[in-house]
């Protein structure tokens, strides 16, 4: 499989905003590949360094060190040509809202090429499979968020380019709509081979889309694998008992083998170790516990992500 | 460069026109406006004058002043304001995301800048010829090489706004209304350059609009246009513009080293 897009040693150093100021670094040292017709999900917490990576790898914020290559040609000295071919979708971006939807459309087909005739016939697929078709003369103003964030998927589509930069496309979307936009993106990838790189603060999704998930922190790469082995890298299961008799003493148990417990009601939420959940249950019995409900999940991506924010759910 | 990527360019700023009125009345009410009031004015202070010819003389020069001002406004307005409408519109990183390219954005926005200068003049000039009887034409083909410096100056003006926008954010942005201000007592535009208190003249001079209305002035009094003073005047625009473009495009470079997402 060979890489549309090989990231090497990327680094973004902004100057002290004052005099005598700390210079900030916002992405540092950072290596990644993108492999063709794959989706790849960078994700991190705010201010991780995801909005800075995605601005470097379109050209609107140079790089302090690094290279950046796409399809084998070196970005900066490539850059129109390269970007005839990448494309950028962001919920955070918007269109001249002056303009109606077709214009603005139409504009963006022919910077990159594309001729009337094949805009005409994209645009109505486009934009009638994301349920807008009959917004397509109201100008962007007269437009709700979610139906700007599909308009602004249909841009990024339109020209049928070889790499994707979606930054949050679901963000403002109800659920139908999101699993709609999901969906929307996993066809373009079947059809035309198309790379994804993706950015999400939703999990499940990020795990549903990507086959790799790149974890950034404070600007560095801390992880880098399928969203399945980060999961699993965990071992950390969630176990609720609706505990029945002896709420306290499951408490004490949790307490003396120095496990996390959060009681809410009757419920106890217990991390565990997937390996020692059978023995904790066996014990939990010997002691006279009785529960009436049970429920084990095992680590998700988003536990992983949680882990590595360090914030606890 | 690429002609689709200028086409689309030139969209982007023409579509807007079916349905602002803002962008219409900065190309046509304005102007016109301003032909109504500086029209009247002359007249009222040539009514004043026992010598009837040189009453005409100074309407048809403060009428021609105004066209070649608002030649001057609308080439300066297209550049600088193409960019901040971009800004206002959160639109800069969606373009610059794209393959245009900087001089593809330079070339259409000169573009744009000849042809809704070119919709105001057509608007303007019969309008000065209907109300007032003065015929822009009379200037013969000298109103293209009049027409050339003037905008030539509008472009420069736009580009360095452009350019201190760029490198100093939109908190500059005010810079794109008062930049041309300054060059409008300095460019003798209603009154000759003999006027303007001693101290002043050295910098009129160093403005090539000035050359440009002194020789409009000659011309309408029947004189001629002195050769020096034309390429005075384009040598000077041509300095600037350079200068111009080359500040231009170090702020655009200044401004990817801080991001374009601080325009957002």
């Amino acid at each position: 499989m060979k890489n549309v897009l090989e990231v090497t040693g990327l680094t973004k150093i902004y100057p002290a905003e004052k005099k005598g100021g700390t210079p900030f670094t916002a992405v540092n040292d950072i290596s990644f590949a993108l492999e063709e017709g794959k989706i790849l999900g960078l994700l991190g917490p705010n201010g991780a360094g995801k909005s800075t990576t995605i601005s470097m790898l379109l050209g609107n914020l140079s790089a302090t060190e690094g290279s950046i290559s796409y399809f084998g040609q070196d970005f900066y000295t490539n850059k129109s040509e390269v970007l005839n071919h990448v494309t950028f979708a962001s919920t955070y971006i918007k269109m001249p809202w002056r303009l109606t939807v077709m214009e603005n459309l139409r504009i963006y087909a022919y910077l990159y090429g594309v001729s009337e005739n094949t805009f005409k016939t994209r645009a109505r697929k486009f934009l009638s499979f994301f349920g807008v078709w009959n917004q397509r003369d109201k100008t962007m103003n007269n437009l709700s968020a979610g139906q700007i964030t599909r308009i602004m998927l249909a841009k990024a589509f339109i020209p049928h380019p070889k790499v994707v930069l979606l930054d949050e496309p679901t963000a403002s979307l109800d659920p139908d709509i999101a699993h709609q936009v999901r969906d929307f993106v996993r066809m373009q990838q079947a059809e035309y081979n198309t790379s994804i790189l993706y950015t999400s603060h939703n999990m499940d999704e990020v795990a549903d889309l990507c086959e790799r998930v790149l974890f950034l922190k404070e600007g560095t790469i801390v992880a880098n694998d399928t969203p399945e082995t980060l999961a699993r890298s965990l071992n950390t299961a969630r176990m609720t008992l609706r505990i029945e008799d002896g709420l306290k003493r499951v408490q004490r148990f949790c307490k003396e083998q120095a496990l996390e417990v959060v009681v809410t009601h009757r419920d106890a939420h217990i991390q565990i170790d997937e390996q020692k959940v059978a023995d904790f249950l066996m014990l939990l019995a010997s002691e006279g516990i009785t529960y009436s409900q049970i429920s084990i999940d095992a680590p998700t991506l988003e536990d992983y992500f949680l882990s590595l924010s360090e914030i606890k759910k | 460069m690429k002609l689709h990527r200028i086409k689309a360019l030139c969209y982007r700023h023409l579509y807007p026109l079916r349905r602002d009125f803002d962008l219409l009345s900065d190309m046509i009410y304005w102007p016109l406006i301003d032909t109504l009031l500086w029209g009247v004015t002359g007249q009222w202070l040539s009514s004043a004058s026992e010598d009837p010819g040189s009453a005409q003389l100074l309407i048809v020069s403060i009428l021609l002043g105004l066209i070649f001002w608002n030649v001057i406004w609308r080439s300066q307005a297209e550049v600088s304001r193409n960019l901040m409408d971009e800004i206002w519109n959160n639109n800069l990183i969606n373009l610059f995301s794209t393959p245009l390219r900087v001089d593809e954005w330079v070339t259409s926005v000169l573009l744009l800048s000849v042809i809704k200068t070119a919709i105001t003049m057509i608007l303007l000039v019969p309008a000065i010829f209907f109300l007032y009887t003065v015929n822009v034409f009379e200037l013969g083909w000298w109103i293209p090489v009049f027409f050339l410096s003037t905008t030539m100056t509008g472009w420069w003006l736009g580009f360095i706004s452009a350019g201190i926008v760029l490198r100093y954010g939109p908190k500059a942005q005010t810079v794109i209304w008062t930049l041309p201000g300054i060059l409008l007592p300095f460019s003798a535009i209603y009154f000759p350059l003999s006027q303007l208190p001693a101290v002043i003249q050295p910098i009129s001079r160093m403005i090539p609009t000035t050359y440009i209305f002194e020789s409009m002035r000659a011309l309408i009094q029947g004189g001629e246009v002195d050769p020096l003073y034309l390429t005075v005047s384009f040598a000077l625009n041509i300095a600037f513009l350079s200068f111009a473009f080359w500040f231009f495009v170090k702020s655009f470079r200044y401004s990817t080293k801080l991001g374009l997402g601080r325009f957002n």
